[in-house]
């Protein structure tokens, strides 16, 4: 049974949201408080934040970009974006120092054109593993082989696996039984019965709920994972608990 | 079901495709049909080029649960001699309810003649023709505006409404400039604006809902409709109404 409107049950935070125009993409919200709108409409109370300057321009201005839109807004959480660069290494650990890094998201290499390969961006790779700090890359824009390569040195390091696409269908189960601290966020992930087969093999600790809002919409995933047919606390742990888990429950 | 409307899914698939884990299982199909309440679903068989093979295997799948399943007939000018028979035959014996198109899987713009005698028979019997509209060279649907004035009795449906701009684009552009014009909505790429702007351009009278199962899950393409900004009255049209009109049911 179902209605024509919807709002979700159980607390939601969402591991997937960008902030900013992009140079070639313009958002549809200009401002924290037309997001928090958005959010509030489909009821998503906190949301992990990134600037879309960083997935292929610069890092570095997109990370100074996103202070403002977290500042006084205590439902949005910062994600740096970083790349492949000494310099972006450098605001990350200065960053770090200040105790702002409950997390890190990997520029989109594709369109950057620097593969996620071991002798790029190994030392990134260890100092999030020997800090704890978990790594999202999208496999909409990271080359999955490059992924499963990669990752597989640094057996320690929790990861966010975002933007999987039906496409991926034959690679995500691969992924996640080589990878076993790699998380599935769910924004495009739409198979019919592959993602509950998923959840018997792997568990339901193993999924995080995300928008990958503007790119998508923000409230078509959220409606099909309250209709999944989870328990209550399978819907929160898809939902918001193992993405705070993720996070190390820590504030920012 | 949602209360006091039949929701028809207007784009389904018969058939496996195991390279993307699609998987043809009509009980899963059904599991997320009943979770979501959708009521009925279009489906059609598009991996065979002779048609018949896939058309028996719709008429088989929609056989064992026909209070929930629809077929459609598919045909491909890849085999010209046995398009116009085989089409005749599944609308005729094996009483499949419309038609689908799938033109990347052939060479022939939706405009190129080889498509006509599929136009023309829609058109002397009032059926609707669905057809894959999208990025790839044939099956552009600016077409539309170029094949629907000329076969007015028929209805024909973008699927997926172009999918991208500026296919989208052209896709609104054609349900304004034709009546008998229509858009699905079902497509991995779930931009958030499309169904406002499907709805506000060409009107809820002309957009209907589909998911791609079981390519994709229903639950999430009938969420972009549940969670769209349009009235209700306009979320009753597009996930039922305007199908059932359309299809005479």
């Amino acid at each position: 049974m179902t209605t024509l409107s919807f709002q979700a049950k159980v607390p939601v935070f969402d591991a997937n949201v960008g902030v900013g125009h992009r140079h070639d993409r313009i958002s549809p919200f200009e401002n924290a408080t037309e997001l928090l709108a958005e959010m509030e409409r489909h009821g998503v109370g906190r949301a992990l934040i990134y600037h879309v300057q960083g997935e292929r321009l610069s890092t570095l201005d997109g990370n100074n970009w996103l202070e403002p839109w977290i500042k006084g807004n205590p439902e949005l959480y910062p994600q740096w974006v970083v790349g492949a660069t000494a310099d972006g290494l450098d605001q990350l650990r200065q960053l770090h120092t200040e105790g702002k890094v409950t997390n890190v998201r990997l520029h989109n290499t594709i369109e950057c054109r620097v593969p996620f390969v071991d002798w790029i961006y190994g030392e990134l790779l260890e100092w999030l593993s020997v800090q704890r700090i978990p790594l999202w890359v999208s496999l909409a824009d990271t080359p999955p082989v490059e992924i499963m390569e990669t990752l597989r040195r640094y057996p320690d390091l929790v990861t966010v696996l975002i933007g999987a696409h039906y496409t991926h269908s034959l690679m995500v189960r691969p992924l996640l039984r080589y990878l076993p601290n790699a998380h599935l966020e769910l924004s495009r992930y739409e198979n019919l019965r592959n993602l509950l087969k998923l959840k018997e093999e792997f568990g339901p600790e193993r999924f995080v709920y995300g928008s990958f809002y503007p790119r998508y919409a923000m409230g078509p995933m959220l409606f099909s994972i309250h209709h999944l047919g989870l328990n209550q606390s399978e819907l929160m742990a898809f939902c918001s608990g193992n993405l705070e888990r993720i996070l190390g429950d820590q504030k920012k | 079901m949602i209360t006091d409307i039949t929701v028809i899914d207007f784009h389904g698939h018969v058939g496996r495709w195991d390279s993307f884990g699609m998987d043809d299982t009509p009980a899963a199909m059904l599991q997320a049909m009943d979770a979501v309440g959708i009521d009925q679903s279009c489906v059609f068989n598009i991996f065979h080029s002779d048609g018949t093979t896939g058309n028996d295997s719709t008429a088989q799948f929609v056989g064992q649960h026909p209070d929930r399943f629809i077929g459609f007939a598919y045909v491909s000018p890849l085999m010209p001699k046995r398009m116009m028979p085989e089409l005749e035959r599944a609308i005729d014996q094996l009483g499949l309810k419309a038609i689908k198109l799938y033109p990347p899987y052939t060479l022939f713009p939706l405009d190129n003649p080889v498509w006509d005698p599929i136009y023309d028979f829609a058109h002397q019997r009032g059926l609707v023709i669905i057809i894959h509209t999208g990025t790839e060279p044939t099956a552009q649907p600016r077409f539309l505006s170029k094949i629907a004035p000329r076969f007015p009795g028929a209805s024909f449906v973008a699927g997926h409404a172009g999918n991208v701009e500026p296919y989208r684009s052209q896709a609104i552009q054609a349900a304004q400039e034709c009546p008998n014009v229509y858009l699905e909505t079902c497509s991995s790429f779930r931009s958030p604006g499309v169904i406002e702007e499907l709805v506000q351009n060409a009107g809820p009278d002309r957009v209907l809902f589909g998911s791609d199962t079981p390519l994709m899950d229903p639950r999430s393409q009938i969420g972009k409709i549940i969670t769209a900004t349009i009235s209700d009255e306009a979320k009753r049209l597009i996930l039922g109404e305007n199908a059932r009109r359309l299809l005479s049911l």
